[in-house]
């Protein structure tokens, strides 16, 4: 920008603005989450509420067996993430790695599943499920995301940045290939693996459409399925409730973020750069 | 065979079979069922042929579905990444307020669809929503976002947009940090003016961003789904549905599994289209080592 | 007993023959340098026998056994990447311990054995840094340590000092000699460097196109060179080597098989005039580009031969272009047609001894 004072303020003005487009909402979905229903009503909206009225939040986990949900949550996506470590790490290593036959081959199939859209085969998928009797099951919501191709090339990018040298100086060290990978490799790609696991974690956490589709009944369905519930209550949406809902849906990732916003940040930007 | 031969399969073995069993083989199965008609629970796939495909194309609420696809994919995008572009050389600067709004532009990628469609359907609601009243300060008054087959598309576009401008453009910003200084100060030594400046070095140089984003947000927006089920479920008057919402419907309400089955292989065989012509594009410059 | 033997070595990588039908033995307790331009199969002969390649043919033995299908682990063999090869992500006391570990030494033990050998090296102080916070020249000594530390038979160093900067080079290069002596094991050496070659090894390979040229010490290699190859190679600036037919009007009457004739660039003499001494070779020359690196000066002349590269020892000549180059028959090599050498002596004598002036170097003293 010019150093021009004019230009200055216009500038400053217009950065305010673009945080308010983006941070608005969400300031407007916390507060709407502390209001009274009449409270939500009101023109123009009172950005900080009269009162903090808690038990909107105690009335939103109580609506459902949240506990229930917040569990089924947690155990996909921790679930799902571990699975994929141990799917992933292998698998990177033996494309980055080795040489053998059909190593393009397979790889050409891990690109090309990364080019699928997953919620488009859902049907077949489905049907799947259903004849491995999973479906309405964790293992349904957790099994169709045991690996990702994404993360495979991620990872197999980053061990092929490995030094070869490395690798004969551990073999040399009578290393062997799985302590090299444990000892050598996954700790010289932690960046990647970290950046890995937290885009593994906010999707699967967030995921709403693949509950939706698998699950039947309360035993499996998890927090973004709940929080969908709760604004189909009769006579009208209760919005102070539904969004105290969605503030308890958010707040584990908002947590996160804040901890790791500029490595979250980076992981996103990572994986479409790369 | 040996084990130093077989090990390199046995590690891969794992991921391949999840890919199989998830992707490979359903998309397979899915073709299959394409050629079939059936209701889920009869016993019998019945083999019709082609006919699924016939009576698709001629069923004016897919080709309404399709379009409704196109529009969506291609306005988001085509939106996403010119204001991103625009966002990306405007922000890329350094300094604590820059970083400020680094983060708030992104922080609804991070938020799950469903908390951003029901804000969106409140911020968008007629009589009580936010963004009615805002414009009702400039005296624009009750649109009905989306309540009204006019305007119901391109609300949910507008939230597609809001949502992935933040992630778009700290891509964009990525991709002009990595292209070298010494690029721009050559053309400032040939005096060039801005406006050359960004189109003849800045854009060509972004390309390669450049595609990688319209081909995954156009693989990323052919499957939306989350906005429509919560937002419109696919009305007023199908004016929002969408293709995988289409199949939803089909599969799940109607029992129609062959013509879902056939709708999502049409979408698939759009995809490869766009893909094959992606890598033959940039086939040459991306290299995947 | 360490002492290596290869025996009808051929690499093949696809259809290139990268080292042909090698056959070595290099003494137990050595410090033997393998030299050569870069491609001539060098670092493939050194990770043959470390065994990160396996040989298309022939058998490697250390000592009585044959190691052609070990494991490089079990080779007891510790090696010295040019890169070093530290692994990042440990600190130098992991870096060193990592081999102990894996070959199951007791952890009492391989404490005192760090110590003892992080002691030698003089990195005690950093144990618990990690390798990016190391200087180059300590990065070098921990590659030294993890080597050490295993107690190899063999010692295996690859370009270990190509990063380092002269300085820091010309000490690690002591350091290698004391070392060497010290543990008194096998130490090969593989550098590209003909200086690093002469000045530490006491047996050299000498390396091109996967042939072996040469095997001596240093001086041997230098004064008595086999072929044009190993003259132009050892020693700089090279040896100057001219074809026989640019030669004949300064050495008439050269025997039949001569194809080329050499001599070093230290031994040719610069005269102020025109002289005449029995058994000297005698070229009016023209100095072109002068270079003073301090102790010496080394000129770039022209003559009826050629151009040919001098090096004096004497103050650097400012006041005149024209010069003659003497060079004293004995000094002379020669070479036939394939390049190999034939140890014959020329002399002729046409000038009366009597009638011979004494000659006057030019330059200041």
């Amino acid at each position: 920008m010019k150093k021009n004072p004019f230009w200055k303020v216009i500038n400053g003005i217009g950065l305010l603005l673009l945080i308010c487009i983006f941070a608005l909402p969400f300031v407007w979905m916390i507060s709407t989450s502390f209001k009274t229903l009449g409270e939500t009503m009101t023109f123009p909206p009172n950005w900080i509420p009269n009162q903090l009225l808690w038990e909107n939040f105690s009335k939103a986990w109580n609506s459902g067996p949240f506990l229930k949900y917040f569990l089924n949550s947690t155990i996909v996506s921790v679930g799902i993430l571990i699975l994929q470590f141990a799917t992933i790490i292998p698998a990177a290593y033996a494309f980055a790695r080795y040489r053998f036959k059909g190593n393009n081959f397979f790889f050409g199939v891990t690109m090309v599943t990364l080019m699928i859209p997953t919620q488009l085969i859902f049907l077949p998928v489905y049907l799947q499920m259903s004849a491995f009797g999973l479906l309405d099951s964790l293992w349904g919501l957790i099994l169709p995301f045991a690996s990702s191709a994404f993360g495979i090339f991620l990872l197999r990018q980053s061990f092929k940045q490995v030094p070869e040298e490395l690798l004969e100086a551990a073999r040399l060290d009578q290393a062997s290939e799985w302590k090299i990978i444990i000892k050598i490799m996954v700790p010289m790609a932690k960046p990647v693996l970290i950046t890995f696991a937290m885009f593994s974690f906010i999707a699967h956490w967030n995921d709403y459409f693949w509950p939706l589709v698998m699950t039947t009944t309360e035993a499996s369905r998890t927090l973004p399925l709940g929080i969908a519930k709760l604004r189909e209550v009769d006579g009208g949406v209760a919005w102070n409730i539904l969004m105290a809902g969605n503030l308890i849906l958010v707040i584990p990732i908002l947590i996160i973020f804040f901890f790791g916003q500029r490595q979250i940040i980076r992981a996103f930007v990572y994986t479409g750069v790369k | 065979m040996s084990w130093i031969k077989a090990r390199p399969y046995v590690m891969i073995f794992p991921a391949i079979l999840v890919f199989t069993l998830f992707f490979l083989y359903p998309i397979g199965y899915m073709i299959f069922l394409s050629f079939h008609d059936w209701n889920f629970v009869s016993p019998v796939k019945e083999f019709v042929g082609f006919s699924n495909f016939t009576s698709l194309m001629e069923d004016a609420k897919f080709l309404q579905v399709l379009r409704n696809t196109f529009m969506y994919s291609g306005l988001t995008v085509f939106l996403t990444i010119s204001i991103s572009l625009l966002l990306a050389l405007w922000l890329n600067k350094k300094g604590a307020m820059y970083g400020m709004v680094q983060g708030a532009i992104f922080s609804p990628h991070i938020i799950s669809l469903v908390s951003i469609s029901m804000l969106w359907m409140w911020i968008m609601d007629t009589d009580y929503g936010l963004l009615n009243w805002f414009l009702g300060l400039f005296g624009i008054t009750n649109i009905p976002w989306l309540t009204d087959p006019k305007t119901s598309l391109l609300s949910l576009i507008i939230v597609a947009v809001w949502k992935g401008i933040g992630y778009y453009t700290l891509i964009f910003i990525a991709g002009l940090q990595s292209i070298p200084r010494d690029i721009y100060e050559a053309a400032a030594l040939d005096d060039t003016n801005r406006i050359r400046t960004f189109f003849k070095l800045t854009l060509p140089m972004l390309s390669p961003t450049l595609f990688f984003l319209t081909i995954i947000g156009l693989i990323g927006s052919f499957q939306v789904f989350e906005t429509i089920s919560i937002m419109t479920k696919g009305g007023p008057i199908n004016s929002t549905n969408t293709i995988v919402y289409y199949i939803y419907e089909n599969g799940f309400r109607f029992f129609k599994i062959g013509y879902a089955s056939t709708a999502g292989v049409i979408l698939l065989l759009i995809i490869g289209i766009f893909t094959v012509f992606y890598f033959k594009l940039l086939g040459r410059k991306v290299h995947y080592q | 007993m360490a002492e290596i033997r290869l025996e009808n070595i051929v690499k093949k990588f696809n259809e290139d023959t990268v080292v042909k039908n090698l056959n070595l033995t290099i003494q137990d307790g050595s410090f033997t340098v393998i030299v050569g331009p870069s491609g001539c199969g060098k670092s493939t002969t050194l990770r043959m026998i470390a065994g990160l390649e396996a040989p298309t043919s022939g058998d490697i033995w250390i000592g009585d056994e044959c190691v052609t299908h070990t494991e490089p682990g079990k080779r007891n063999i510790a090696m010295v990447f040019q890169n070093y090869a530290l692994y990042p992500t440990m600190t130098v006391r992991k870096n060193i311990e990592f081999g102990l570990v894996n070959k199951k030494v007791p952890k009492a033990e391989r404490e005192v054995l760090i110590r003892e050998i992080s002691d030698i090296v003089g990195l005690t102080e950093h144990l618990d840094k990690k390798p990016q916070q190391l200087s180059g020249g300590q990065r070098q000594r921990v590659a030294l340590a993890r080597a050490m530390v295993k107690k190899p038979k063999v010692f295996i160093l690859d370009e270990p000092l190509s990063n380092l900067d002269a300085k820091l080079r010309g000490q690690m290069r002591r350091e290698l000699i004391e070392l060497h002596q010290k543990l008194g094991i096998t130490f090969i050496y593989v550098t590209h460097d003909q200086v690093e070659a002469m000045s530490m090894g006491d047996q050299i390979i000498l390396l091109d196109k996967g042939v072996m040229q040469q095997v001596d010490n240093p001086m041997k290699m230098y004064h008595d060179p086999n072929n044009v190859f190993t003259a132009e190679f050892i020693g700089t600036p090279a040896m100057n080597i001219v074809k026989r037919t640019e030669m004949d009007r300064y050495l008439p009457d050269l025997f039949k098989k001569a194809a080329f004739v050499g001599f070093k660039p230290e031994h040719a003499l610069l005269v102020d005039e025109e002289w005449a001494i029995s058994n000297y070779v005698i070229m009016e020359s023209e100095i072109l580009t002068t270079e003073t690196l301090g102790a010496e000066t080394i000129y770039a002349v022209r003559n009826e031969a050629g151009m040919m590269n001098i090096k004096s020892f004497t103050e650097p000549i400012t006041n005149t272009k024209k010069i003659h180059v003497a060079v004293a028959y004995d000094k002379l090599y020669f070479f036939d047609i394939a390049e190999e050498r034939i140890r014959h002596s020329y002399s002729h004598n046409t000038i009366p001894l009597s009638q011979v002036k004494k000659p006057a170097l030019v330059g200041g003293n």
